[in-house]
């Protein structure tokens, strides 16, 4: 590493250093480093982006995933470039936020925030890329069930709030509403043991893990409700039919980008879904 | 929030806060060292914390970065280069909030003197060099108290700019704001970095209620007001060990 030295024997700080532009590339300490085109804040002008951000919330066994699939599929299929979201799925620190929930040691303003570090990394690094190539995306939940969750245990709505004003608000928002009692017949279905975590047992509402999880989803409903209310989510009753609820999503999305033939079966692959 | 002595509060409305002294949920003391690096915070800081220590008070020391928490996340993000302003920001207020509520705030609640080595305010200057607003950063943080005293220890730029380089084989691409893209020179862009810092700090002299230090007074000197300062402001007879 050359240093430049004035004559008194301090770094020279004054001294300019002149760039080769075009490169794309800058030097460290001899090695080169793509230049970051994302330094600065996350956009949220709208004309840099020309996809499209939709988002589905809901409460654990809301069907998001699966309706995410199929929409998926159904998206494709009309020849729209698709990218999907959910949380806890950054590259930077998701596998962190699992060994801390694993190890149930983290403390409530500890694990909001990391979850908002993962949010903001895949906002960054793959949400906004792929919507100013263009792109769906297809969020499996939002910075709105980070909300949730966190208010639930006790943080505050405009902390939060405060926090994700950052972010790039979504185009389209559904919420998949289903009572807590028919969320805990299909989580049952998918997993034949409740979690810690959906259960809300850090919150120690009762010990009795089927309570808990009633009381603890039960809350988070509430949030939803509220947020949908304030941030004009598109409400729908998640308890119906899968087809029936993606028939209605789709004559949504249709409206919204414009694709005329709403019409859908889901392929072999997908076919077990369809309920 | 349960506490009404907060860090945004008290910037957002400091006349109120003069009104209006907030009630404590402690009894402990927090006093702070701010300043850019090379500033000479951290060897005064030292020195105070053995002045307590020796007097026999309830003393500990506590500094920026060190929960072993989110180690591994901001080391990958560091060394991949995988972090953006924002980012770059909140695994740090992740790093901050599990130590200041698994440490910091249980020992002030336990009525210790607690002394930190930078506190939110490194991160008000720092990330708001790189662009992260104010206004968010304040909210950021505000679930952690104001300190009773902050000392910010101010040194030209070219001096604390001298005492890093010279004891360091090199700067990290972070430390050295290299994210910045201010310069593709290191050196410079550290420098240029740290200019942005500090005027990120001397902008908070007034609604941070700093106590400012010259950094480019005589150790001792410095030390000699640092503990006139904290005699006067906190009752160090309350933290007497028995």
């Amino acid at each position: 590493m050359t240093e430049p030295v004035k004559s008194d024997g301090n770094p020279d700080v004054t001294r300019e250093f002149v760039t080769t532009p075009g490169s794309g590339m800058q030097t460290w300490l001899g090695e080169s480093v793509p230049l970051r085109p994302s330094a600065g804040l996350p956009t949220k002008n709208r004309s840099e982006l020309s996809g499209h951000l939709i988002v589905l919330e809901g409460t654990d066994g809301s069907g998001r995933s699966t309706q995410i699939a199929l929409l998926t599929e159904w998206l494709e299929s009309q020849g729209f470039a698709v990218q999907t979201m959910g949380l806890r799925r950054s590259f930077l620190i998701a596998k962190d936020i699992d060994s801390l929930l694993a190890r149930n040691s983290v403390t409530r303003y500890t694990l909001a925030l990391m979850y908002a570090t993962d949010f903001f990394d895949q906002l960054e690094n793959r949400i906004l890329p792929a919507l100013r190539s263009g792109m769906i995306v297809l969020a499996d939940r939002y910075y709105y069930t980070l909300i949730a969750r966190a208010v639930v245990r006790g943080l505050d709505h405009e902390y939060l709030h405060r926090i994700y004003e950052l972010a790039l608000p979504p185009d389209l928002t559904f919420f998949l509403n289903v009572r807590p009692q028919v969320a805990f017949e299909r989580e049952f279905q998918k997993s034949p043991a409740i979690s810690f975590w959906e259960a809300g047992r850090d919150l120690h509402l009762s010990d009795d893990l089927y309570d808990s999880f009633i009381s603890y989803q039960t809350m988070l409903r509430k949030e939803f409700v509220s947020l949908a209310k304030h941030h004009g989510f598109a409400a729908l009753n998640g308890e119906n039919p899968i087809r029936t609820v993606n028939a209605d999503l789709r004559k949504r999305i249709a409206s919204y980008l414009g694709i005329r033939n709403i019409r859908y079966r889901p392929s072999h692959a997908l076919v077990h879904l369809w309920q | 929030m349960a506490t009404s002595s907060t860090a945004l509060e008290s910037a957002a409305r400091p006349e109120e806060k003069r009104a209006k002294p907030p009630a404590r949920p402690y009894s402990g003391a927090l006093v702070v060292v701010e300043g850019i690096d090379g500033s000479g915070k951290s060897t005064q800081l030292h020195l105070l914390k053995r002045w307590l220590e020796v007097g026999g008070y309830r003393t500990y020391f506590t500094e920026w970065n060190s929960s072993p928490l989110v180690k591994s996340a901001t080391r990958r993000g560091k060394r991949r280069r995988l972090l953006t302003p924002v980012t770059f920001s909140l695994i740090h207020a992740a790093d901050f909030a599990d130590r200041y509520e698994r440490q910091i705030l249980p020992l002030l609640r336990s009525g210790h003197l607690v002394l930190a080595d930078r506190y939110i305010y490194t991160a008000f200057a720092r990330d708001g060099a790189r662009g992260c607003p104010i206004e968010w950063l304040r909210n950021l943080y505000r679930f952690a108290v104001v300190p009773d005293v902050t000392f910010y220890f101010r040194a030209p730029l070219e001096i604390a700019i001298h005492r890093i380089l010279s004891g360091r084989p090199r700067i990290k691409y972070y430390e050295a704001g290299m994210d910045l893209g201010l310069s593709l020179d290191p050196i410079q862009s550290f420098a240029k970095f740290q200019g942005l810092t500090l005027a990120r700090y001397d902008e908070m002299v007034p609604t941070d209620n700093f106590v400012l230090m010259d950094g480019t007074l005589p150790v001792h000197q410095l030390q000699q007001k640092m503990r006139d300062v904290v005699a006067e402001q906190i009752e160090l007879k309350r933290y007497k060990n028995l």
